[in-house]
């Protein structure tokens, strides 16, 4: 569908219609993101929009005070173990289920992506159920076993949809010329895959350090997450430190989201 | 190669079945076998509500992602690559964004003296301010705002599918453009919107978030309620029994979505 006019050069009903409709959704879809940066700019601890002087007030706040800083390092250090540990299983399972045929290979794949259907809640309580009877809730090491469970799946569906458009014959050329299974693995396919794994590992960072249920459940109080402490806030008391963490956070997801954008646009034309 | 597997397998099977399994364990558990926890969620009437709530909101979020996400998707679908490109970022932007940045802005921007609410006043004065947050209002907001973005990736991709040849033949044969729409565009789009609407509904029901941030009391959903019964009750297995049902009807609903997607959880292409 890529005309967007009909030949007459005038465009028809629906489309026109649903031009209208979509250019408001667009604006409802980004009016959260839009409004937050301004109200990070407030001089105040309380909320005006617009904020009646610009100043970098709440943001010296995040940084300098209270304990948001160490919420955000135990965030960052759990999203990237996170991430490198999503990498390390869900990489080698795309590339096993890619590249075998096995009986129960339907089922084991519907197996390793299930947890994407599973609501979140029920893996989180699981896991406060599991770890807690081996009194390893509230280490980091939970946390991050937790965010794998979420990020897995998604780690080896790109990489699944990834390696559909590596050349099968380039793999076979290399096995010919004498190359083992895992130098074909390493020399040919994973570098045709950066691209893919480079989305993969945006996907696991991003969700890992947003992820707020399992965190939740499975942290303690003295370990909170950035995410679990900005629950608390809009549950409890609103801060409107939360206006430049917003803001920071926004900034960090479209920046992701532009990355991701450009990855997938070179792959489409490369 | 099924070696590259085995990692993974083995993980998935310590952290995420031995877990799930634990909690069906302990849904029929209390000294020994029993159906006390599940003969509790249908004797009281709280449990029912809470299920009408979720299936309720789920339902309305649902709906209403449909009404706003197809227009988007044909509205993109029609666009040159180069500009869907552009204006694909605008859906993918809330997709990448955290849902508390989102249920933040949401309380900031439709609380009692929210910003919209701010607005009406000070056309309409302080009689028109319109309670949106803490009620059901403001839950079904939070959630469309989160499922837009999985509605229209699902629908954007069925039509683009769709062969282009057809809408042609069809206006050479004088057929006009609402014809058009409703006689093969939308017809053929919905295998992707089944999709995109079972999608959402799975992923609406396990909501935590944003009912429990955008939503009053009595529009707590299921996940909430389990939540509760951890924190405050202590109620492990009311709350597993909970968890069970919850996945007992996510996974009804996964498995029509499997069957639309002809056998496959997640589309292959």
């Amino acid at each position: 569908m890529a005309s967007s006019r009909t030949p007459a050069g005038r465009r028809s009903a629906p489309s026109r219609a649903a031009g209208f409709l979509a250019w408001a959704v667009y604006g409802f879809l980004v009016l959260p993101s839009l409004i937050i940066v301004p109200m990070s700019f407030g001089d105040k601890d309380e909320f005006q929009f617009p904020p009646q002087s610009l100043s970098l007030y709440l943001y010296e706040k995040y940084f300098f005070e209270s304990n948001w800083m160490d919420a955000t390092f135990e965030s960052l250090k759990v999203a990237v173990a996170t991430t490198v540990l999503s990498l390390l299983l869900g990489v080698g399972a795309a590339y096993g289920l890619a590249r075998s045929d096995f009986r129960g290979r339907k089922f084991l794949t519907l197996f390793l992506l299930s947890p994407m259907f599973v609501p979140v809640i029920v893996i989180a309580l699981g896991l406060y159920l599991y770890l807690g009877s081996a009194h390893l809730t509230g280490t980091t090491l939970a946390l991050v076993v937790g965010h794998t469970v979420l990020t897995l799946p998604f780690v080896i569906v790109t990489v699944l949809a990834g390696i559909r458009h590596v050349d099968r014959n380039l793999e076979v050329a290399a096995t010919v010329m004498g190359a083992s299974r895992w130098t074909v693995l390493r020399r040919v396919t994973l570098p045709l895959l950066r691209p893919t794994i480079l989305v993969a590992a945006l996907f696991s960072f991003l969700t890992s350090f947003d992820e707020v249920v399992v965190s939740y459940f499975i942290a303690h109080v003295q370990q909170q997450t950035l995410p679990v402490k900005m629950y608390s806030s809009i549950h409890w008391e609103i801060s409107p430190v939360l206006a430049a963490i917003s803001a920071l956070l926004t900034a960090l997801s479209l920046v992701t989201c532009l990355a991701v954008a450009a990855v997938q646009r070179d792959r489409q034309h490369g | 190669m099924a070696v590259f597997l085995l990692p993974a397998v083995l993980f998935m099977g310590a952290v995420f079945l031995l877990p799930l399994l634990v909690v069906v364990y302990t849904s029929f558990s209390e000294g020994g076998f029993t159906l006390q926890h599940y003969r509790e969620l249908v004797s009281r009437p709280l449990y029912l509500l809470v299920l009408k709530n979720t299936l309720e909101i789920s339902g309305l979020s649902t709906g209403l992602t449909l009404l706003l996400g197809f227009p988007v998707a044909y509205h993109l679908a029609r666009q040159s690559p180069r500009r869907r490109a552009f204006l694909i970022i605008f859906v993918m932007l809330p997709f990448w964004t955290s849902i508390l940045v989102k249920s933040f802005a949401f309380t900031v921007l439709l609380g009692q003296n929210g910003i919209l609410n701010s607005a009406i006043a000070a056309f309409l004065g302080d009689g028109a301010k319109v309670k949106l947050l803490f009620n059901r209002v403001g839950v079904v907001i939070g959630m469309t705002h989160f499922l837009l973005p999985f509605m229209v990736f699902t629908i954007l991709a069925s039509l683009l599918t769709q062969n282009p040849d057809l809408r042609r033949a069809a206006e050479i044969m004088g057929a006009g453009p609402l014809r058009i729409f409703s006689r093969i565009t939308l017809p053929l789009s919905m295998p992707g919107v089944l999709a995109g609407v079972l999608l959402c509904f799975i992923l609406s029901m396990g909501m935590f978030v944003t009912p429990a941030l955008l939503g009053g009391r009595t529009d707590i959903m299921m996940s909430n309620l389990v939540d509760f019964h951890v924190r405050e009750t202590l109620d492990w297995g009311v709350a597993s029994s909970l968890s069970v049902c919850l996945i007992v009807l996510t996974a009804i609903f996964t498995l029509l979505l499997a069957r639309v997607r002809g056998g496959q959880l997640v589309p292959s292409d």
